[in-house]
């Protein structure tokens, strides 16, 4: 189209090109996706080949588990949003519909981080009396490492926790994590902390307890505002008093766990 | 305190017991609870450490059990009676301890007697022993053969058993679950009874 078409032809010759580019562009599109598909294919392939040969170190070492699921992730396959679609075919393994774990590894990692998710329940219900149903992650994967009787521990690490209690969100269990300063808690009743109990808390984490005159001095609160934020806690069960000492001290429950009365 | 302590090991105490709010009641019902339970079993497993199977709280209040030095923190006896009060209570209906602690009657302290003051810690309740004494006379095959209750408590066959050397007020308790239950029979004079268990 060297020269500017003149007269009634240059509208029939613009619908013709524009068609053409159409169909170029379509042409393009299907081998650009055709393409992208074996890639896909041959990427899942490969994955799967991969989960399969390391079957046994996704399981058993929770660092590479982690850095497995990451991958999974970075390339969007959810393993999580796979494994809560565990079904019917559970174990038959590669059938159609079944999870993506289920699919590779013919349900094990599922079992597996249902297994995990069992023993996080069943710890936050045995502890609530005395945490008032927030224990730290790090504590929690601790208690399940070392398991209930003997040879029941699970090598597991702070994301496969995390991910445990993520799995028990579409079952409204009302599990959930929070952040407190630079720890994270698994919070097990429903229950918002506000700001200012978010802070007492973390400040119970640096110094291992805390009294009212200490948050009058640190954080320059009044004394009826300390005092309530600390009321609060201590009815919601998150803090345990001493008062043996010169002036009332209120401590975390959470170095309590090793105990197993 | 007044039994003698047979083990040489050191007691291990949990990490509560390094935890200074354990020593002041908690406020909280529900954390109340929780820590009664924590000491309920530190006393049962104290006491079973220690083979203690009365414990006076008057002598108890100053030993380690309820006094940890290091820490400077006391349960002190009015603390420590309402602990043992909650173990002696029933699980379901009383919402206490299971049973696991009775008070000893008309006991008496330092001369005057003092109503619970003094109690059966049971980290074996005498229903319990009675299993643990049926068990023994099976694994050695003694139905059918007169035992003194000083053979069962003091004898040589019995030295690896956890029942030697118990307290005599245990063992008859523990003995008299048995007849009730039709599987022994005790006779002969206080002091120096005589059991047949079938």
């Amino acid at each position: 189209m060297s020269r500017r078409g003149v007269g009634l032809g240059a509208f029939a010759n613009r619908t013709q090109a524009t068609q053409s580019f159409a169909t170029h562009g379509a042409n393009l599109r299907s081998t650009h996706t055709a393409s992208l598909q074996t890639q896909l294919s041959v990427f899942q392939s490969l994955l799967h080949t991969f989960a399969l040969e390391h079957s046994s170190t996704i399981k058993s070492n929770p660092t590479f588990r982690a850095e497995f699921a990451r991958m999974c992730n970075t390339i969007g396959v959810d393993p999580l949003a796979a494994s809560n679609v565990k079904g019917k075919n559970g174990r038959r393994g590669l059938g159609e519909g079944g999870s993506f774990w289920t699919q590779i590894m013919g349900g094990d990692m599922n079992d597996f981080y249902f297994e995990v998710a069992v023993r996080v329940v069943e710890l936050c219900r045995d502890t609530r009396d005395e945490n008032g149903g927030l224990i730290g992650v790090e504590e929690c994967r601790k208690r399940v490492r070392k398991g209930k009787a003997i040879g029941s521990g699970l090598e597991v690490s702070e994301d496969d926790i995390l991910r445990a209690v993520r799995s028990l969100e579409p079952l409204g269990s009302g599990f959930s994590i929070v952040h407190v300063g630079s720890k994270q808690y698994i919070r097990s009743i429903p229950k918002e902390l506000n700001t200012d109990q978010a802070t007492v808390l973390e400040v119970i984490q640096m110094l291992g307890f805390v009294s009212v005159s200490m948050l009058q001095l640190n954080l320059n609160w009044e004394k009826a505002r300390a005092q309530t934020v600390i009321d609060d806690l201590l009815a919601d069960g998150l803090v345990w008093l001493d008062a043996q000492g010169p002036e009332k001290e209120y401590w975390s429950p959470q170095n309590l766990l090793d105990d197993s009365g | 305190m007044a039994t003698s302590t047979t083990t040489t090991t050191p007691f291990t105490f949990p990490p509560t017991y390094n935890f200074p709010p354990f020593f002041t009641p908690q406020p909280n019902s529900t954390t109340r609870h929780s820590q009664l339970q924590k000491w309920s079993s530190l006393i049962q497993s104290w006491c079973r450490h220690h083979r203690t199977y009365r414990l006076s709280l008057v002598d108890a209040v100053d030993s380690p059990l309820f006094h940890n030095a290091a820490l400077r923190k006391r349960l002190d006896l009015a603390e420590a009676r309402a602990v043992v009060d909650w173990m002696t209570k029933k699980e379901e209906e009383e919402g206490g301890g299971g049973q696991r602690a009775e008070w000893i009657e008309g006991a008496s302290a330092g001369g005057n007697a003092m109503p619970k003051s003094v109690a059966w810690i049971w980290w074996r309740r005498p229903e319990e022993w009675a299993d643990v004494l049926v068990d023994w006379i099976d694994a050695t095959g003694q139905r059918g053969v007169v035992l003194t209750v000083f053979e069962l408590v003091q004898g040589e066959a019995t030295v690896s058993q956890e029942f030697h050397g118990m307290d005599n007020d245990v063992m008859m308790k523990a003995l008299n679950v048995l007849v009730k239950r039709g599987k022994a029979s005790v006779f002969g004079n206080e002091g120096e009874e005589g059991v047949k268990f079938f």
